[in-house]
């Protein structure tokens, strides 16, 4: 069926901000004030770009940063030519960035920027949740039998990295010295959370605290998960717990 | 929480929301504005400080959501899901006012992010009649729709815009956000005389008044928000909050945004033009 007036001129003004000028639409427009039809449409076609970059560099400030402005608004430029906003929200944009960037060849001397990028993004994703209810610590602990079962709280992600982001995330802006291999290079185990209101925790995990939560969250029994991780001594365990308590993670106990 | 009033003795006048002055504003301070305005999409997805800040800023001030995603204009209408969320916003905030623009922001699942004007037809009335009625439904309460800046207009519309709008708003059972700035730029960039729109416009459709700034380019004038209303601005405010001085009234800034007491003085600006204009009404 063919468009209908009002639909077809949506559809081609939408066109000629996001893709090329439709000479139809030009043809059917007036500029405003001194302005040419083709520079009326040229205002709002600017400003398409000039917004969704602006998401991207709220989302991925530390990119940014690494990676300057001049190579990070190339790749922005390049990303939003090929990559539709789909979502009323701009804060939504941006999902494959990460692994944009990952595959330009600014990646050759910041290898890490995906895994940065990816870090952002649970950032992002982890500040809009919603905070769960935390069990309370004195029921934790009074449940936590051998085959208890933990149930974590949406507002808890654990992310694994082949580098070291969390350092460069925070890394103080007025330090502008050259990143060295030695800044990135090495695994990094996180857990994101939000302990009460809105602010979002970032703890560092040792490999084998990495790998107890990760069993417990998938649903192992408590000493099933814990007796099958390899160096978790009696102490990480403690401590474990006691982070577990302090940052209210858990949501359930079966 | 706390109501706006329904008899609105003095001038009441807020200013939008915005992160620059939340560590002022959770200090609770005196101030001299009596409402907030807050972006809708800025908390809708989120439970993150934007929402947080509303929350509390509501136990003590009425607050108006203020959307740019509806797209009430677009055949499309409004995207799945989008009503819903607005819906459950609104159920936790209480808003005194919910508005949007009367445009549309994309089209085939594509977003630009953008107040886009509509033609002025009969096809986009009767389209954004539809989708009023969708989302007045869902929200369960009459929302207003805002004019917008243009920066073109269309060789196909049939009537002005302010036709247009109050033919919108009789047609759809809404009301009108009337952004006198919106109606100034608007006017100097298509060759129309402001008071012409603003004096079109009948004050029982209006359901709030909205201030603020654009730039001027030495082409055409740009609604940028960047600046405090203009004198021209405040000449036309003054000629419509005279007939209608129990409208509330919105002071928007939201580039270059000044510390708290610079935006303050503006709305004291606007609430003592109220007040002054007040004075004028017969007894």
């Amino acid at each position: 069926m063919a468009d209908s007036p009002l639909e077809a001129v949506q559809r081609r003004f939408v066109r000629s901000i996001t893709f090329l000028n439709d000479p139809e639409f030009v043809a059917g427009v007036s500029g405003g004030g001194k302005l040419t039809a083709e520079e009326a449409v040229d205002v709002y076609r600017r400003g398409y770009p000039a917004r969704l970059t602006e998401a991207l560099g709220e989302t991925f400030e530390a990119c940014w940063r690494v990676l300057g402005d001049e190579a990070f608004f190339a790749a922005a430029r390049d990303y939003i030519a090929r990559t539709p906003s789909l979502s009323y929200n701009l804060s939504d944009y941006g999902a494959t960035f990460p692994e944009f960037l990952e595959s330009r060849p600014d990646a050759e001397d910041a290898p890490f920027i995906g895994d940065l990028a990816r870090f952002e993004w649970a950032y992002k994703e982890m500040f809009h949740a919603q905070p769960h209810e935390p069990l309370a610590p004195e029921v934790l602990a009074a449940k936590a039998r051998p085959d208890a079962v933990l149930r974590f709280g949406a507002a808890a992600r654990i992310l694994v990295f082949p580098h070291r982001v969390y350092g460069l995330w925070r890394r103080d802006r007025a330090n502008d010295a050259p990143l060295k291999p030695s800044d990135w290079e090495g695994a990094e185990r996180l857990i994101l959370y939000k302990r009460t209101g809105t602010s979002v925790f970032v703890r560092s995990l040792a490999a084998p605290e990495h790998e107890a939560l990760a069993a417990l969250r998938s649903g192992r029994p408590l000493q099933e998960a814990l007796s099958s991780v390899e160096g978790l001594t009696a102490d990480d365990v403690k401590d474990l717990f006691v982070f577990l308590s302090e940052a209210g993670v858990v949501t359930e106990v079966r | 929480m706390k109501e706006a009033p329904g008899d609105r003795k003095e001038p009441f006048v807020g200013v939008g929301l915005r992160p620059v002055h939340y560590p002022h504003l959770l200090g609770r301070p005196r101030l001299a504005v009596k409402w907030f305005e807050t972006i809708s999409e800025n908390s809708m997805d989120s439970e993150g400080r934007p929402l947080e800040v509303v929350l509390k800023m509501r136990e003590e001030y009425p607050i108006a959501l203020h959307g740019v995603s509806m797209s009430i204009g677009g055949v499309e209408g409004p995207r799945p899901g989008y009503l819903a969320r607005l819906k459950t916003l609104a159920d936790r905030v209480q808003p005194f006012l919910m508005t949007d623009h009367l445009c549309f922001t994309g089209a085939h699942a594509s977003n630009v992010h953008d107040l886009l004007p509509l033609p002025y037809t009969e096809e986009a009335i009767a389209t954004v009649a539809r989708n009023v009625g969708k989302a007045q439904d869902v929200l369960k309460r009459q929302i207003a729709l805002e004019n917008v800046s243009s920066y073109l207009t269309y060789r196909e519309s049939v009537m002005p815009e302010w036709e247009f709008l109050v033919a919108v708003a009789r047609r759809a059972g809404c009301r009108i956000l009337l952004d006198v700035n919106n109606a100034y730029v608007s006017a100097m960039n298509h060759g129309f005389a402001p008071e012409t729109y603003l004096d079109a416009v009948p004050a029982e459709l209006v359901a709030q008044i909205h201030l603020g700034g654009y730039t001027d380019t030495g082409k055409f004038l740009f609604d940028t928000h960047s600046r405090a209303p203009t004198d021209p601005v405040w000449e036309l405010y003054r000629r419509v909050i005279g007939r209608m001085p129990e409208t509330p009234v919105l002071i928007e800034w939201d580039e270059d945004i000044p510390e708290w007491a610079g935006l303050e003085a503006q709305a004291v600006t606007a609430a003592k033009i109220a007040e002054e204009e007040r004075g004028r009404q017969p007894a």
